[in-house]
């Protein structure tokens, strides 16, 4: 019976109606009893089944839900509103791709309907097919073009795919046309603005200036008026003007680096050319002059001096550094000791200093004493100093001279456990941390450095603990909260210290904690394709766009998905060798971490209407069971391709590749991922042992065709002629590393050969090379692969020859 | 050493994880981007050499007037300097640049903020360094019972409007 809306009977219209109000009005149960009361009399009514479905899944029956909306679909597949709400539902689930399908339709059957337009057209954007978002757009406009919010998101549409003039253009036939409703002065200020920017998108310089005075009456974003006028008088090249307009600038923000270098620019000068030295310097002292308290223009002359002038400089804001006691100079100079001879003059310049203060009281320019903290704010530097050069006996007496000097204050603690944390004492290191937040225990700070050092030390429970007193009190479940909170150095880090006892079930679960973290960040732009045009800040929403896009690359999304990977793989390998990973159970998974609490609003939502509380499920999964049992590779093939598409210019993306297509058979992906990280890196360390896997892979798999394995084979000689394993181990412990892991992935007959490599990594050869992480990585191997006691024994004391002060080896 | 900007969208993980490492007044994501989406010119980030968000203010207008009424009021929403960046002023800075938009753009009077009463560090920043003052306590504002300090400052005529040249 594929009976219309309108085709009903006049009351189970009105009640149809009153169904599709209750649902904007989120009354879901009421919505649910009148759609039933249509059904009663029409139980084959297409498109009541479908809104009874929209009820169901807000109710708690989502898959019931599904089933009724697409029974009311195939009653009545032209129903607009049916494919409305199917379009709704997949959205609500972030299945876009879906949604777009949904929607799709349902503006075949209804082409004006400008809510449902609207809607696709965010669903675009969030799938970044700005051509559609483009056409969608267009049509938004010509249905009612004085509507402000339809040709402004034209233009944005237009900018999205890089075609500023016509964005211009658009701006320019609307802006001072009939709107309705007109515009506020906010939202006029951040349109003239934001054409201005698409001006100097499309390079017209010379008319944006002239553009950028005609507006000044109407802006009130200030800065951003004076910023385009400094940038675009540089772009024209009226160094004059533009170094005015910077001055001016500098004169309401000194500790802006960009102002500064643009102040620079105008003046000919460019901070990365050494023969501007003196120049810049004096350009600087005169900023200086008339900006005495900028820390930023104290600091700028330590990053491209040289020579006389370095150590002139240096010593200036080195010494107001320790006078004042500023805990950040040793991180705020690290950059610097890039520079060989840089750093060596700096802990020379705090040396002298320590031993003036130390005799006299005094520096040897100056007539007055100093505070006691200089000596040891100077020793807290060279600790650090030490530190950074692998010194740590040395740094580590440095540091307890400091903790002498200052026994009350926590910094200098946690130097020393950042010291012990290098030197390889894990515990030492977790417990100085730990008596360092005990000082100051209302701090959050020092409880999140601690809550780290307990997790590097695999402490899980102890560092859960500790992370949990500032979780807020109310919060129904405080496990929970920490996800609900975004917590995601956390996850990751706890997950890390799963992986390193070996439970690889639990690791993926807080990977994939991390994870998720990252997909609804990704989501959460989807409210403002509509909100941020309604509200006019065009410029910060293109800015938000172009922001989610690259949401995938952040160090800590790949450091998640990177590991989630590796220990899909390991799961794979246990798999195949007739050892699968059995989720480890522990006593603590059946005493659940609960709280009651009555609110759940506090400071978690936002106000002005956007986005809904969640309500979280306690957790049913403690161990990752889900994850073991999961298709493992197919989950860890997706995490690869979304690593091929964020990060490809990283290495890392393709090595993972290459290992989960090796595991997957796919000896084609397999060549190509070798391929790909070949482009970016021809001499990669890795790339010996993925050729010789993948040729031993493919002598070993007697399924695959005769043929296609020739045309591989001829391919990868071709390209790579002839390589061995072991390849470049001589000179890198990285690649006797990854060659040691390639062998033992391999098969047993390799495994003698890698304990003879990794027993070498301590050797002298390699004597800028032996970090900790690397060293311990070694020994996880050997470990691993059955390397014997006396080997081990060996490994150790060569080790801890090294890192003396460890306790780790 | 520190470079003081506006922040952007770019930045809230950053922002968020600050926030995360630093107090116990957290939010997700969402509400950093809805802030930068909202009043754009209000928040500003401190980074240090290595482009790490070490401190940053968060910044709102209060909007809960009738809706035809102009905001007066700006709000902090929230104000961090990781500990390890302290006295380097970087709170002081951050707020002179969100106060300065408030009266700039949006022709504010006051600015308001919440801190809680046991928040000795905070409370003596506020008040002696930043010379807000206590207007009231509100009780039980927090989430977890505690009562917090509402401080505000007036702030209209820290920042004269300057006329800008237009013979350029």
């Amino acid at each position: 019976m594929s009976m219309t809306v309108s085709e009903l009977p006049h009351k189970e219209q009105t009640l149809f109606r009153q169904t599709l109000k209750l649902y904007e009005a989120r009354q879901y149960k009421k919505g649910l009893k009148v759609s039933e009361q249509i059904l009663k009399k029409f139980p084959d009514h297409g498109e009541t089944l479908t809104v009874k479905g929209l009820f169901l899944t807000h109710t708690g029956r989502k898959d019931e839900g599904y089933q009724l909306i697409e029974r009311g679909i195939e009653i009545n597949p032209r129903s607009s509103i049916s494919w409305h709400m199917y379009g709704i539902v997949c959205r609500n689930d972030q299945k876009n791709d879906q949604a777009i399908k949904c929607y799709e339709e349902a503006i075949k059957a209804d082409s004006d309907n400008m809510h449902i337009l609207r809607e696709l057209a965010a669903l675009y954007t969030q799938a970044r097919l700005f051509n559609k978002v483009v056409e969608i757009r267009e049509r938004l406009v010509k249905l009612n073009p004085t509507f402000p919010m339809f040709w402004t998101g034209l233009a944005v549409a237009y900018h999205l795919t890089g075609r500023y003039d016509l964005a211009i253009k658009v701006i320019s036939t609307h802006e001072s046309g009939r709107n309705e409703p007109p515009l506020n002065k906010l939202q006029i200020s951040e349109l003239v603005l934001y054409k201005n920017l698409l001006m100097e998108l499309n390079g017209d310089y010379q008319q944006a200036l002239e553009h950028l005075k005609e507006i000044r009456p109407q802006i009130t974003d200030i800065t951003a008026w004076k910023e385009q006028k400094a940038k675009l008088l540089l772009k024209v090249d009226r160094k004059e003007a533009a170094a005015t307009a910077y001055q001016d600038l500098i004169s309401r923000n000194a500790e802006n680096n960009e102002y500064i270098v643009g102040y620079l620019a105008c003046n000919g000068l460019d901070i990365n050319c050494d023969k501007d030295e003196d120049a810049i310097i004096e350009v600087i002292d005169t900023l200086r002059q008339q900006f005495p308290s900028s820390n930023r223009l104290r600091f700028l002359p330590l990053t491209f001096t040289t020579g006389e002038n370095f150590s002139k400089a240096a010593a200036s804001l080195v010494k107001y550094a320790l006078r004042k006691g500023i805990p950040s100079l040793f991180s705020s100079l690290k950059a610097l000791y890039a520079d060989k001879g840089k750093g060596a003059a700096l802990g020379t310049l705090v040396e002298g200093y320590a031993t003036q203060i130390r005799d006299t009281q005094r520096f040897s320019d100056s007539t007055e004493d100093e505070p006691s903290s200089v000596l040891m704010w100077c020793q807290y530097y060279l600790a650090q100093h030490y530190d950074y050069y692998g010194d740590y006996e040395r740094a580590l007496t440095l540091i307890e001279e400091a903790v002498r000097l200052a026994p009350k204050i926590v910094e200098p603690y946690m130097i020393k456990a950042k010291i012990l944390k290098h030197a390889g004492d894990f515990r030492g290191a977790r417990d100085t941390m730990d008596y360092a937040r005990q000082l100051d225990l209302g701090d959050r700070y020092i409880n999140s450095k601690c809550v780290k050092y307990m997790l590097r030390n695999n402490e899980t429970d102890e560092a859960e603990k500790t992370f949990l007193m500032f979780i807020r009190d109310d919060a129904p479940h405080l496990v929970q909260e920490t996800l609900e909170i975004q917590a995601i150095w956390y996850m990751c880090e706890r997950a890390h210290a799963f992986r390193r006892q070996g439970d690889i079930g639990r690791a993926l679960k807080h990977y994939h904690q991390a994870i998720a973290s990252f997909d609804a960040y990704y989501q959460d732009q989807m409210d403002f394709h509509s909100y941020s045009i309604r509200k006019g800040t065009l410029r910060t929403y293109v800015d938000i766009i172009e922001w989610e896009g690259t949401v995938y690359s952040h160090p800590i999304y790949q450091d998640a998905a990177r590991s989630a990977i590796e220990c899909y793989a390991e799961l794979a390998d246990l798999k195949t060798a007739g050892t699968p990973f059995i989720p480890i159970v522990r006593e603590s998974d059946s005493k659940p971490m609960t709280r009651n609490g009555s609110s759940q609003q506090g400071q978690h939502n936002l106000s002005a209407g956007i986005g809904e509380t969640k309500v979280f499920d306690v957790d049913k999964d403690p161990n990752g069971t889900e994850f073991v049992n999961s298709d493992i590779l197919a989950e860890a093939l997706k995490l690869v391709e979304r690593l091929e598409g964020a990060c490809e210019s990283a290495p890392e993306t393709h090595i993972l590749a290459f290992e989960v297509h090796l595991r997957m058979q796919k000896y084609f992906l397999v060549l190509k991922s070798i391929n790909a990280l070949k482009t970016i890196d021809a001499q990669h360390p890795a790339l010996p042992s993925m050729i010789t896997r993948l040729n031993q892979a493919l002598d070993t798999d007697d399924n695959f065709a005769a043929p296609l394995k020739g045309a591989l084979k001829s391919q990868i000689s071709k390209a790579f002629g002839t390589t061995s394993i072991d390849a470049g181990t001589d000179q890198s412990l990285a690649a006797l590393l990854i060659a040691a892991k390639g062998m033992l992935a391999m098969d047993q007959t390799f495994a003698t050969q890698a304990k003879e490599l990794l027993m070498k990594a301590t050797d002298d050869k390699y004597a800028d090379q032996r970090t900790l992480l690397r060293l311990l990585e070694a020994r996880q191997l050997l470990e691993k692969y059955g390397a014997d006691e006396g080997n081990l024994a060996q490994f150790n004391s060569e080790a801890k020859r090294l890192f003396t002060l460890s306790t780790c080896f | 050493m520190i470079n003081i900007r506006q922040a952007e969208a770019r930045d809230v993980v950053e922002m968020q994880t600050c926030n995360l490492t630093n107090l116990p007044e957290n939010y997700q994501l969402k509400y950093y981007l809805y802030h930068i989406a909202s009043w754009p010119e209000l928040s500003f980030v401190a980074e240090n050499e290595q482009k790490r968000v070490v401190g940053y203010v968060l910044a709102k207008m209060d909007d809960d007037g009738p809706p035809d009424m102009e905001p007066e009021n700006g709000h902090i929403t929230s104000l961090s300097v990781l500990r390890s960046y302290r006295r380097l002023g970087l709170a002081e800075r951050l707020m002179n640049q969100a106060q300065r938009a408030m009266v700039e753009v949006f022709n504010a009077k006051f600015v308001s903020l919440h801190v809680r009463v046991t928040n000795k560090a905070a409370f003596s920043l506020y008040k002696n360094t930043l010379k807000f003052d206590i207007e009231h306590t509100e009780a039980k504002y927090y989430a977890d019972g505690e009562d917090a300090y509402a401080m505000k400052k007036n702030i209209k005529e820290l920042y004269p409007l300057e006329m800008d040249s237009l013979d350029f």
